[in-house]
């Protein structure tokens, strides 16, 4: 009875003493769906701008009366000297305390990135409640812009671009940055950052005006950013994008078009399980690699008028040149424009030959970027499907 | 006046006047005690005298026994001198079912108090007790607190001997006794003990015996008084003695190698030992198809874990964790919470007491009213309070969602149990969020892992681990996998192997 009794008393007294502590309601939250970074006026100093979702008019009536029918993001900026000084000054007119656990999206500008990451990697992971698995990307255009810009179907729109990155293997065309792999690259010595570009163009077509054309702005996500150590040091086009995913990804599918062998129209092929294999090897202490790129396709689009079961052999062999072409370009902006590994080409060296590593990791970027490259890519057309000519029709 | 007590001990005289004297002195004047005088075989000279309680005792029998003793008695004994003994006219008079002497005062007084009519004669040393019980009673209705759609549908009543005879109807087992008790000083309830003699758990109804029997207690009107005195843990919130209204499952439970107790007056018996997830198994798990026996068991298990925990989680995932709620959820929750004035513990009390004040006034009022109740108290609950913004919607939800789950919880006095256990816990999430969670449950575990009923472990076969028993916990094996029954129990071997159906083999004649 007496330890019942002291059972009862220390519960109470730790319900007590806590007085709650840390008790906030969901709704007393200014829930952050986007996150902006841009360098501020003052020299040094950071812009910081938030895209906060306001639950009533994302949801609008749920049963019960809800507050106002505005819009469903509040976008508002502040500036300070780092980027925990910027939130803080959030502070000073957001009602409600800022919340960054279910942001999607941190989007940086061109410049801010090109002055250096580090500061906000170290933030956004040192952070507790900030999530591993948020989207990255840099912005030519101002990050405000972009995170204030109604876009595409959802109502919020950072919850738009994280269907963007989801979805982004469809095409195919920027790479899946986020917290996690950003850090790892960041922290690495034998791999660079690289991280999707976000842009605004005008894309929309105004229901109010349509035949203004392309009058409202939208998100595109296209491309990528290349990185060497924290700094920014270029774009990458989305071509050159897709040459970099074959290296990134394990596997990778996409859509190619192709010159048909008969006449200059064009037949489309999806290739599907494309497989990068990279083998390293290092001659006379400089390293080289041997790149091979092995896939399969499916004509889905035959625009060339004639049966293309018999130019197989042809396709197969365009098919491999516009590949070809994709890794190659991606190589020589990496080597020769840009100088940083951000193929991750230096991982594969190391986990193949570690004392070779440890000798070249010093130097790696004029190793990599001098580094012999041989490309190879093998295709095979599996299926020409139903159709097969235009004459079936008749 | 000596005190009742010592005119209890009193032996009867052969005189008629000493005994007229001494019953009277006990039992007083009382409207419903009846006092008949007649002569014995018609003989004015030999008296007698005869009592009983109307409405207990059967008229017809009274009547029976004294047609036997003016009438008969004279045409059996023309040739005998003067009264003989008691034991003499129980045999060779009456012609009643159950009738015998009685010397002492105290034994005849109970029995008159039981239904028994009472005979003095002039002359005789003893009296004679004729077993006359007969009263109004409640006809065998089905179970209301445990209904099934398939398996018997008689209940127990309120009549001890109807109970035990429920159950020596579905066991004709030479070796199910009922063994006798009374409890309470005023009430002398009869209480039977009935077990298997050979399958019961060793040493088990000695215990059972040990316990009632040191009950002092005046009177007994519910089987809940003896639970709550032979319980094993007084202060825990869990029931560690089962009761029931269905004689199969009494029968089961005795098959079972356990102990059911019936008391007099009650329609619920009590069957020790007891496990917890006793409460989440119903018969007719047993009495369907056992695909669909283990899938509504499973569905009760689950029903147990939201009752339990479904509102004190959501508390603490919306005071507390916001990060561990998808992202689009905690939007449509946060967006139904904007206008709510109350915190989400406040919020939660009100509406968990709002729906207890709402079954409980259902529970007792006549029927009409009773659902006068419902619809008033779903309308405001559930349209009106989240219109007027006062609750949100989400919190309707999850209250109905557990109220609806503690129904699925067929034994009533656990789903009780539980939905008061439910309230710590959920102060403990709304202050403390999952850390005050984890407290409160972990106590709740580890005070169900300690404690036993009548020497089993409450959460066996779970832990201790039976493998064996496991076959009749979550899921519910079919008949010819049940082949054991609990390891407590003496012979554990149920029906014999190779019972598996399959159809015959053709033979070669085809």
């Amino acid at each position: 009875m007496r330890n019942f009794a002291l059972f009862i008393m220390l519960s109470l007294l730790a319900a007590t003493t806590s007085s709650c502590m840390g008790l906030r309601q969901i709704n007393e939250l200014a829930i952050v769906s986007a996150v902006g970074l841009d360098v501020g006026e003052k020299p040094g100093s950071v812009k910081l701008s938030a895209q906060i979702m306001r639950p009533a008019d994302v949801r609008g009536q749920t049963g019960a009366p809800s507050g106002g029918t505005g819009e469903p993001i509040y976008s508002v900026s502040a500036e300070g000297d780092s980027i925990f000084d910027a939130i803080r000054n959030l502070g000073r007119f957001t009602s409600r305390r800022v919340y960054w656990a279910h942001n999607f999206l941190i989007v940086m500008h061109e410049n801010y990135a090109r002055r250096g990451i580090g500061d906000m990697v170290d933030f956004f992971t040192r952070n507790r409640e900030l999530r591993m698995n948020t989207w990255v990307a840099v912005t030519p255009d101002s990050p405000d812009e972009l995170i204030s810009t109604i876009t595409g179907i959802e109502v919020v729109p950072g919850e738009a671009v994280d269907r963007l990155f989801r979805y982004n293997m469809v095409t195919g065309l920027a790479v899946g940055s986020n917290m996690m792999n950003l850090e790892e690259q960041f922290l690495s010595s034998s791999a660079q950052p690289v991280i999707a570009k976000l842009q605004l163009m005008p894309r929309g077509i105004s229901n109010k005006k349509p035949e203004e054309h392309g009058s409202l702005k939208q998100v595109e996500l296209t491309g990528a950013a290349a990185f060497r150590e924290d700094r920014m040091v270029g774009w990458l086009s989305p071509e050159e994008t897709r040459g970099l995913l074959f290296f990134v990804h394990d596997y990778l599918s996409g859509v190619e078009p192709v010159s048909c062998p008969n006449n200059g129209s064009m037949a489309t092929l999806e290739f599907k399980q494309a497989r990068l294999s990279v083998y390293p090897s290092v001659r006379d202490k400089e390293p080289e690699f041997r790149i091979r790129l092995s896939t399969e396709a499916d004509i889905v689009e035959n625009g060339c008028g004639i049966s293309l079961a018999a130019y197989r052999r042809e396709l197969e062999g365009e098919l491999s040149d516009a590949l070809r072409a994709k890794i190659v370009a991606v190589l020589k902006k990496a080597q020769k424009d840009y100088r940083t590994d951000i193929l991750k080409l230096g991982d594969r060296l190391r986990n193949r030959y570690p004392i070779e590593w440890s000798r070249l990791r010093g130097r790696w970027t004029d190793a990599f970027s001098e580094a012999e490259m041989k490309v190879e890519v093998k295709t095979t057309i599996k299926s020409t499907a139903l159709r097969t000519s235009r004459r079936d029709i008749h | 006046m000596p005190a009742i007590r010592e005119l209890l001990l009193e032996a009867f005289q052969p005189s008629l006047k000493d005994n007229e004297a001494l019953v009277d002195a006990i039992l007083g004047s009382s409207a419903d005690l009846k006092k008949r005088k007649f002569a014995l075989g018609g003989d004015t000279a030999v008296s007698g005298l005869l009592y009983y309680v109307a409405g207990l005792a059967d008229s017809k029998v009274v009547e029976l026994i004294l047609r036997a003793l003016v009438v008969q008695y004279r045409e059996s004994h023309r040739e005998k001198e003067g009264p003989e003994t008691a034991d003499d006219i129980v045999t060779g008079l009456l012609s009643n079912a159950s009738a015998k002497s009685c010397s002492k005062a105290e034994e005849a007084i109970t029995s008159v108090l039981t239904g028994d009519t009472l005979v003095m004669i002039e002359g005789v040393g003893e009296a004679i007790v004729v077993v006359s019980r007969g009263w109004e009673d409640r006809s065998i209705e089905e179970p209301v607190a445990e209904n099934n759609v398939r398996g018997p549908r008689d209940g127990f009543t309120e009549s001890i001997r109807t109970n035990t005879a429920h159950v020596r109807r579905r066991l004709r087992d030479p070796r199910l006794r009922f063994d006798e008790m009374v409890v309470g000083e005023r009430s002398k309830t009869d209480v039977n003990i009935a077990y298997i003699e050979d399958l019961v758990k060793e040493g088990l109804v000695e215990e059972v015996k040990r316990r009632i029997g040191r009950i002092r207690i005046d009177a007994v009107l519910e089987s809940s008084y003896i639970e709550e005195l032979i319980e094993d843990e007084p202060l825990s919130p869990l029931n560690t003695v089962q009761n029931t209204e269905r004689p199969d499952k009494v029968a089961s439970a005795l098959l079972e190698g356990r102990v059911a107790i019936f008391i007099d007056n009650t329609p619920s018996v009590l069957l020790v030992p007891t496990f917890f997830w006793q409460y989440i198994q119903a018969s007719d798990d047993y009495y369907n198809h056992y695909w669909v026996g283990t899938f509504y068991r499973i569905v009760r298990y689950v029903a147990l874990i939201i009752s339990l925990v479904l509102p004190s989680i959501y508390v603490m995932l919306i005071s507390f964790h916001h990060e561990m709620i998808p992202t689009s959820l905690a939007l449509t929750i946060a967006s139904g919470r904007e206008v709510v004035p109350f915190p989400v513990l406040l919020e939660a009390l009100l509406m968990e007491l709002a729906f207890e004040l709402m079954r409980e006034a259902g529970i007792r009022m006549p029927k009409p009213i009773g659902q006068a109740v419902s619809i008033v108290g779903s309308l405001i609950i559930g349209q009106a309070a989240v219109q007027a913004g006062i609750v949100s919607p989400f919190m309707v939800i999850i209250v109905a969602i557990t109220g609806i789950s503690s129904f699925a919880i067929p034994s009533y006095s656990s789903s009780l149990a539980i939905r008061i256990i439910r309230f710590p816990l959920l102060i403990a999430s709304g202050t403390l969020g999952l850390l005050g969670f984890a407290t409160v449950f972990f106590a709740l575990m580890l005070h169900a892992l300690s404690i036993r009923s009548f020497g089993e472990s409450y959460l066996a076969p779970a832990s201790p681990f039976r493998a064996r028993d496991q076959r009749d916990m979550v899921l519910r094996m079919p008949m010819w996998m049940l082949d054991g029954r609990p390891n407590f129990a003496q012979d554990e071997d149920r029906i014999g192997g190779r019972q598996r159906p399959k159809p015959p083999t053709p033979t070669e004649k085809g």
